[in-house]
Formats: structure tokens, sequence, C-alpha cells
């Protein structure tokens, strides 16, 4: 059951790309995001499934600037919330193989990933409204502005990875 | 306890940094807004307070337990605050398999709720079972970090050998003074009727033969045997082992040693035992239930113990080794230092009886299978043959086991009444 989810899941990740735009190139790397995501989903290994992720990623990105779509929000919204879901999953179905687990634990799992999940969800709509009600005022904001406050982020995720690497 | 990030959470950041990266690179929203719920994630996954506190109780349901008897263990936790995800594992020492449920298991608690788990433990070999007590791990939101803890409250569980009933054990060639079950060669008060001889001053009336009286017309007499107890010593050889864990030579032995023991002392008979190794162990021969549980600790205990040193048979005690004892030696004759030892007690004119535990097939246990491990078998096997043959020509009373078969039918030529030997 809890395989058959991840599998889905990949799925969804390998089809996102491609609703964008289903050319050689991105349907090519969508096939080597099912490859390898769905060995992740089956064996349930983090690494693998998280190279998949990537390769997901990278595959959306890819469609985005060949196809050059207008914005659309929903899709990466959902793109997210699968990576997510993704990514817990595997990690939890790792976790409890061969071991006892109650229905109980595996609902109130479920209740946990959901509550995250729409979370998620709620604060990418809000990031997505608000970003539209700023950007009229925004308009003038030079290019380097932009990409200095995005890379500042960067900077801090950076910081988070060395942080965990040195924690573990 | 304390919480410590996992690998997961270093998925997760790879994917924001993926995510973010290439959101600068292709100046592409979309790829800013994948990483929003990605970040909320770690944001949750992050425990500032502390881990909750697991009260934890451990229990097993016996103490003392046979070869492949199970044992049922029970866990209780309960958590002062609530936990989402409560990780429990109890490490299984060797020679011990789940038989029900799982050694592992996952709960989700509420402040102050007690959840029981219980799974069943099977002894598969002989040991001194020691259960430590339950790792316990919390798991945060999605698993993004963890802390973990040891509870150790010890329980010790006793596995001793499987004890298989004998209802023929080798007799013993000499009695003792004690009431038993044996028939003794000396006359006496006893049941078991002897020669016919001439009345004498003294004699019962009872025992008057009056078939022989009127045939022979004066009064004779019937003689009995008593039934009188024996001391047994069973000597046990760790010099050496063979087989896979669980099923060595030394295993067999001592459980072949377990079922000698009931048998003897269900006759009203002393059993004492030596361990003839590494360490030079012994029991002193008694009667009774609360013997034969020493015994079994003894056997618990037996192991091959590596030496170079030889120690003499002049080492155990008078008492230990009574001179009018049966001693049944068992063991696999791996060891020349265990084959000088059993003749130097015949010579001595010990009652020796030693049953010869094959090693051939505890080591095809061990070993994989195939034309040269069967090869290799059958010659080990011939040779062994040779070897017993020699020893039996030297006069040492010899019984052949190869520790499948059970022991009473490798015990059956020992049935006829025996005469003592004399070593050449």
């Amino acid at each position: 059951m809890l395989r058959l989810a991840a599998l889905l899941l990949v799925a969804v990740l390998a089809v996102v790309p491609t609703g964008v735009l289903a050319a050689a190139p991105v349907t090519w790397l969508a096939g080597l995001v099912l490859v390898v995501g769905g060995v992740g989903a089956l064996a349930f290994s983090i690494p693998l499934i998280t190279t998949g992720a990537s390769l997901a990623l990278i595959t959306y990105a890819l469609a985005l600037v060949l196809g050059r779509p207008a914005v659309d929000p929903v899709p990466a919204i959902a793109f997210g919330a699968a990576l997510t879901l993704v990514l817990a999953l595997v990690h939890f179905a790792g976790l409890v193989r061969g071991a006892r687990v109650p229905p109980t634990v595996v609902a109130a799992q479920v209740r946990l990933w959901l509550t995250v999940v729409a979370l998620g969800v709620a604060a990418a709509v809000a990031l997505t409204a608000s970003a539209a009600l700023l950007a009229p005022m925004l308009v003038g904001a030079q290019l380097p502005v932009v990409t200095a406050a995005t890379a500042l982020g960067a900077v801090l995720v950076a910081a988070g990875i060395i942080r965990t690497l040195v924690a573990r | 306890m304390s919480w410590r990030p996992t690998r997961l959470t270093l998925s997760f950041l790879t994917l924001v940094g993926w995510a973010l990266f290439l959101g600068v690179l292709t100046g592409r929203s979309e790829l800013i807004i994948v990483a929003v719920p990605l970040v909320v994630a770690l944001l949750v996954g992050r425990r500032a307070g502390a881990a909750p506190d697991l009260d934890v109780d451990h229990a097993v349901s016996a103490d003392r337990l046979l070869e492949e008897e199970r044992v049922t263990v029970t866990v209780r936790l309960r958590a002062t605050r609530a936990a989402s995800l409560v990780e429990v594992l109890e490490p299984l020492p060797a020679r011990v398999r789940v038989a029900h449920g799982s050694h592992r298991a996952f709960f989700t608690l509420r402040a102050g709720e007690e959840v029981r788990w219980e799974f069943v433990l099977r002894c598969t070999g002989r040991q001194r079972l020691r259960l430590d007590g339950p790792h316990a791990r919390l798991w945060g939101p999605l698993g993004l970090a963890a802390a973990e803890t040891r509870y150790r409250a010890p329980r010790r569980v006793a596995v001793y050998p499987q004890v298989a009933p004998l209802r023929y054990p080798p007799r013993p060639i000499t009695t003792q003074t004690f009431v038993g079950n044996h028939v003794s060669r000396a006359q006496g008060e006893g049941i078991e009727p002897g020669d016919v001889r001439p009345f004498a001053p003294g004699d019962h009336v009872r025992h008057v033969n009056w078939r022989a009286t009127l045939r022979l017309g004066t009064l004779h007499v019937t003689q009995h045997h008593p039934e009188r107890n024996a001391d047994v010593v069973l000597v046990l050889d760790t010099l050496s082992e063979v087989g896979p864990p669980g099923r060595t030579v030394v295993d067999v032995a001592a459980r072949a040693a377990g079922a000698l023991a009931a048998a003897y002392l269900a006759r009203k008979d002393r059993v004492g035992l030596i361990e003839y190794g590494g360490q030079l162990r012994w029991v002193r021969p008694g009667s009774g239930r609360a013997q034969f549980q020493r015994l079994l600790d003894s056997l618990v205990d037996a192991s091959v113990v590596f030496t170079y040193v030889t120690r003499d048979v002049d080492l155990i005690p008078a008492r230990i080794l009574p001179p009018q004892a049966l001693v049944l030696a068992l063991s696999p004759l791996l060891d020349a230092r265990f084959v000088r030892a059993a003749s130097d007690l015949a010579a001595r004119g010990f009652d020796l009886v030693v049953i010869a535990v094959s090693p051939v097939a505890a080591a095809q246990a061990a070993a994989r299978r195939g034309g040269v491990a069967d090869l290799a078998a059958r010659l080990w096997t011939l040779e062994r043959r040779a070897q017993l043959a020699e020893l039996r020509q030297r006069g040492l009373s010899i019984v052949d086991w190869d520790g499948v078969e059970p022991l009473d039918v490798a015990l059956a030529p020992l049935r006829r009444p025996r005469l003592r030997r004399v070593l050449a």
C-alpha cells in the first residue's frame, strides 16, 4: 500500500514537467525520474528517492525554460506537495519495514503528513497572493535586488545543510 | 534525550537548495513556489522543546526454559507528554528467534497513555539468555529529527539443554549401600530372588522355599538380591567442538548428559558431573531434584575454553569421582588429551563407558554440501571407525552415537550385563 502511494507520487513528479512541455529532452528526463524514483519508492531508499526528486526538479526547470509558459502556481504547488509527501512516505515506509505497526500509528502519520502539506500549500498560496499584490509596487525593482534576496535564501539553505552535517 | 536531525533533513534541504538555485538560474517563480511546502515541512519538523520522557517496564514470562521452549517478553511504555512516533527495539542475543510478533514496534502515544507490547521468543540453544532492555527512539514530525535512549532493565533467562526421556541407561557394575533401583550382586534383603541354600539359624521363616524343602527333604531358604543405588559420574569433554552454533558436539553431549542425569536420578542414584576442558569444573555426586537443577545449571555453562594446559584426572578429588562409580564419558574423541584421560580412568579400574558423539554430522551441518564435503565426511567416518576399533581393542568400552538417533538406540548394546574390563 505504501509502495503504491509512493509510486503514484513519483508518477506525479514525472507528469508535472511533461504537462508543461511534452518535448523530447523533458520526456527523456521524466522517464529517468520514473526509473530512479520508482526504484527508490520500491526499495524505500531515501538516497534514491532524493536523487529522483532532484532529477524531477531539474526536469521541471528545463520544461519551464524551454516551454516558457505563463506563470501557473497550481502545478508548482502540487509539485512541491508531492515532493514533501514522497520523502516523508518513503522514509516512514523504510522505517517501519519488518516491525509491528498498529493501524493507529499509520493513521496518525497520514494525518500529520496531510496537515503539514496543507500548511505548505496554504503558505505557497499566501506567498503567491502576496507576490501578486506586491508585484505592481515592485515594478521598478532592479534585477540585482531580487537576485540578491534569492541568493540570501540559497545561502541560508546551504548554512542549514552544513549545520545538519555537523550535527550528525 | 535530545533531538538530532536525521538524514531526511538533509534530503529536504537538498531539494530546497535545488529549487532555489534553479529558480534563480532560470528566473521562474514556479520553482520558488515548489520550495515553499518543503520549507514549511522543515520548520514543522524542527523540534525546539525537550523530548518527552518515557517510562518503560520490561518483563519476561519465565526465568528457566528448555531449548526450543518459548518465552513471552512484555514491554509497557508510558510517555509524560505526547509522542507522535516512538520506535522500540529489543536487541536479540544469538540463538534466539522471534516466534510470534516482532521485536521492533512503533507507537503513537498521547500524554500519560500506556501501551503494552508483547512478543514471543524461541530459544534455539542452551545459554544464559540476557535481555538488557529495549532501545527507544522518538521520531519528530515527518521523521526530520530523532532522539534515542536505552532502558537498562536486564532480565535473565536460563535456557537448559533439552532432556529427552531415556528408558535404558547403562547399568552400573557395582552398586552402593543406599536403597535404589539396581539389583545388587550381593545377597540380602530384597525382592529379586537369588540362590537357594539350606536353612541356617537366624533365617526368617518367610524366606523358606517350600518347594525346594519338599523336594530335598530338609529346610531350604531363598536368598535375595537387595535393590541398591549407584554412583554415576558424567564426564563432559569440552576440549573441542565442531558444528554450527546450537548444534555443536558439546551441545549434543550436554543434551545427552541431561538425559542421562534425569534417568539415573529417577532411579535414586547419585549423579555427578565433571566438565573436562580448558576449565576443569565439577558437581559433586548427589541425588534428588535439587541435584538435577545443579547439573542443568552446570550444563548450561559448559563451553569450550581454549588452553594448551593438560589437566590430569589426578586433580579430581575422590569425593567427586568415587572409586565404585559408573563413569560415563561424553566426547567426540577429537582431542588426544581426553582420550588419554579416559584411558587413565579405565586403567585405574573405573567402570567407564565412553559415549563417542560423532562430529561428522555436526561438521556436515556447518559446511556447505557438495561432492568434496561428502567424500571428506565418508573418509572421516572411516578414520573414526578405525580409531574406535583401536580404542576398543585397548579395553575401552565405547558406544558410537551420531547425535541424531535416540540415545536409547545407541546404548542398546549396553543392556546386557557387563563385566569389568581390563585395559590392555
